[in-house]
């Protein structure tokens, strides 16, 4: 057997692995020993291997941006900030039609900008926007919706755990790709906020009202939001501005929303340690999925696998645009079954060489800032899609009246809005590379 | 009594790892703020604050980059005990819910044990690793402290998770606790 042909037969084993409930990071580990065993006869390459690259994967320093961000995320959970971003959007938004779930999507776009990872999002901002928005007669399947749907924000508006994942897998700037984020980011917001609109308008009993209050009380609510635009300011402005290296910003960021939890006197010890715990697991998880996909990727590209794709792909003269599409389609479907930060992993060593390989019209950089933005909504997407959508599982399970089925009746709508952006950002590339 | 024991063991790890990536946090911000105050201060702008702070060797703290991944090799060795324990590895469990319950567990248990051998295969792999850099008398870029002392402390942790990911087997197999 070649190693070629080994490289593709790991994908169906490893894909069989995972659906068999193997850990994720475990199965890409196994597939990675494993292949070089057998692509190398002999256990010396891989136990050679283990020797040094657990080690160094571990001790990344581009890689150690993302506990620090966790732990920024955990700090800025316990902050009180998610309440003081909602009351702030709500003064703003809420008298409107649907303007309390509107506000919800502001106030995670807010949040998101502290916060990288979009579960920590839709889970700490419904602690205090789903009792808001039930009390002002919404309908449960609505808010849960919004609240899934606006947990997405958090990875989209950097500071975003996967684009810092991506932009290492492919060699990128991580600044320019947070600054590329940003529209797309502000599209999505602005995009659910309009689909609020049309819901409302739609359904107008699954909405209620709320009196406006004066504007002395509306910028009295903004005025408390300021640490949140310092911290956010702090660390994405001084990233791109070049002030530090990422590792450094998130460090800066992690301090800052710690800082502003010991102030609002919510950090007692209990809640650092509640804080340690989360960061723990969910760094664990991370770089185990990490290590994994480091060992399965260095076997792969012993085989080879990725630039013979690469130059069939090409050789057999598609469209460039058929093909982003056709990947664009398999993320969206993959991403209803697993984790965000596996698939990335998992596709993009594979996916970014077919595509760089291809001409777009633009060059290689803008080119994988390009299709990183749209990898990243795709994926994102198929956190809120029904059936499996992990967002909607999660925002569910804090309403114990809504059944499932009403949050995914309501969660089409938002889903509708996340594929006409798609599509916008598709047609029009410039968007997301205005900063760039 | 053994599991209260092992439960104390991953927390107080993921602890010690918490604490080493704060103090991470902490200088990290406290190199950047010197390396920000000493560039300014090289400009001029502060003015006689500016020599003062010279004077008194703001700056960058030296090897920041090195301590950084010294402490969190060991801040991720020391988290993988309690990932383990908690059980929050990512799974895709989408095609194993119709399977019934006997099969999951015993698929679960079939992964804990997997799990154990591959941890236990780290940790003894990191063992070799740490004695090639004590041979080579690797030291680091900048402070030159030995390589191998940041080996050993992630080999610490790393046998923490051997035990915990071999009791969570041990307890898989004979069917007394699913974890």
């Amino acid at each position: 057997m070649t190693d070629l042909t080994l490289g593709f037969l790991s994908f169906p084993v490893l894909l069989f692995l995972i659906f068999l409930r193997a850990p994720i990071g475990l199965a890409m580990l196994l597939c990675g020993i494993g292949g070089l065993w057998l692509a190398t006869d002999g256990t010396t390459v891989f136990m050679a291997r283990l020797k040094s690259e657990v080690f160094s994967t571990f001790s990344s320093y581009n890689l150690s941006i993302i506990p620090m961000f966790l732990l920024m995320g955990q700090f800025a959970t316990y902050s009180g900030m998610s309440r003081s971003l909602f009351k702030a959007a709500e003064a703003w938004l809420g008298h409107r039609k649907g303007g309390m779930a509107m506000a919800s999507v502001g106030a995670c776009a807010g949040f998101g900008a502290i916060c990288g990872s979009s579960l920590a999002t839709a889970a700490t901002m419904s602690k205090v926007a789903l009792p808001e928005l039930r009390k002002y007669g919404y309908s449960g399947g609505f808010s849960t919706a919004t609240l899934a749907a606006g947990g997405t924000l958090g990875i989209l508006i950097p500071p975003s755990v996967i684009l810092v994942i991506y932009a290492i897998l492919t060699e990128q700037n991580i600044a320019t790709l947070f600054a590329a984020a940003f529209i797309p980011g502000i599209m999505a917001a602005l995009g659910y906020m309009a689909t609020i609109a049309i819901y409302v308008r739609l359904y107008p009993d699954q909405a209620g009202t709320r009196p406006r209050i004066p504007y002395s009380a509306r910028f009295k609510a903004l005025g408390a939001v300021w640490p949140v635009l310092i911290v956010f300011g702090l660390v994405v402005g001084g990233i791109y501005q070049g002030w530090f290296t990422p590792t450094e910003g998130a460090a800066v960021g992690a301090m800052g929303t710690g800082l502003i939890a010991f102030f609002s006197g919510a950090l007692t010890w209990q809640v650092f340690r509640q804080s340690i715990t989360e960061t723990a697991t969910g760094t664990g998880m991370i770089f185990f999925i990490v290590l994994g996909a480091a060992f399965y990727n260095g076997f792969l590209a012993l085989t080879q696998v990725p630039q013979e794709l690469s130059s069939w792909v090409t050789a057999q003269g598609f469209s460039p645009w058929m093909v982003m599409v056709l990947i664009l389609v398999f993320y969206l479907i993959l991403g209803c079954l697993m984790d965000s930060l596996s698939m990335i992993l998992l596709t993009v060593p594979i996916f970014w060489p077919v595509i760089s390989g291809m001409d777009f019209g633009m060059t290689t950089e803008e080119l994988a800032i390009w299709f990183g933005i749209m990898v990243l909504i795709v994926v994102e997407v198929g956190l809120i899609t029904p059936p499996v959508g992990m967002n909607l599982f999660i925002i569910n399970s804090m309403d114990k009246q809504t059944p499932m089925t009403a949050t995914y009746r309501s969660v089409l709508f938002f889903v509708g809005s996340d594929v006409v952006r798609v599509f916008i950002l598709l047609m029009f590339p410039a968007i997301t590379l205005v900063f760039v | 009594m053994l599991h209260t024991a092992i439960q104390r063991l991953a927390r107080l790890m993921a602890l010690l790892g918490g604490v080493v990536l704060c103090l991470l946090v902490v200088m990290i911000c406290i190199s950047v703020s010197g390396r920000e105050l000493s560039d300014l201060a090289h400009g001029g702008s502060l003015g006689g604050l500016g020599d003062w702070l010279l004077a008194r060797g703001a700056g960058p703290i030296m090897g920041d980059f090195e301590l950084v991944e010294a402490g969190m090799a060991f801040a991720i060795f020391a988290f993988l005990p309690l990932t383990q324990l908690s059980g929050s590895h990512a799974t895709v469990d989408v095609f194993t819910q119709g399977l019934g319950p006997r099969v999951n567990a015993a698929l679960g248990a079939f992964w804990t044990v997997v799990m154990a051998v591959v941890i236990v295969l780290i940790t003894w792999r990191l063992f070799a690793g740490m004695q090639d850099k004590m041979r080579y008398n690797e030291t680091s870029y900048l402070i030159q402290f030995p390589i191998w002392w940041a080996y050993a402390a992630s080999f610490g942790a790393a046998v923490t998770a051997s035990v915990v990911a071999l009791y969570c087997a041990a307890m898989r197999l004979t069917g007394a606790r699913e974890i």
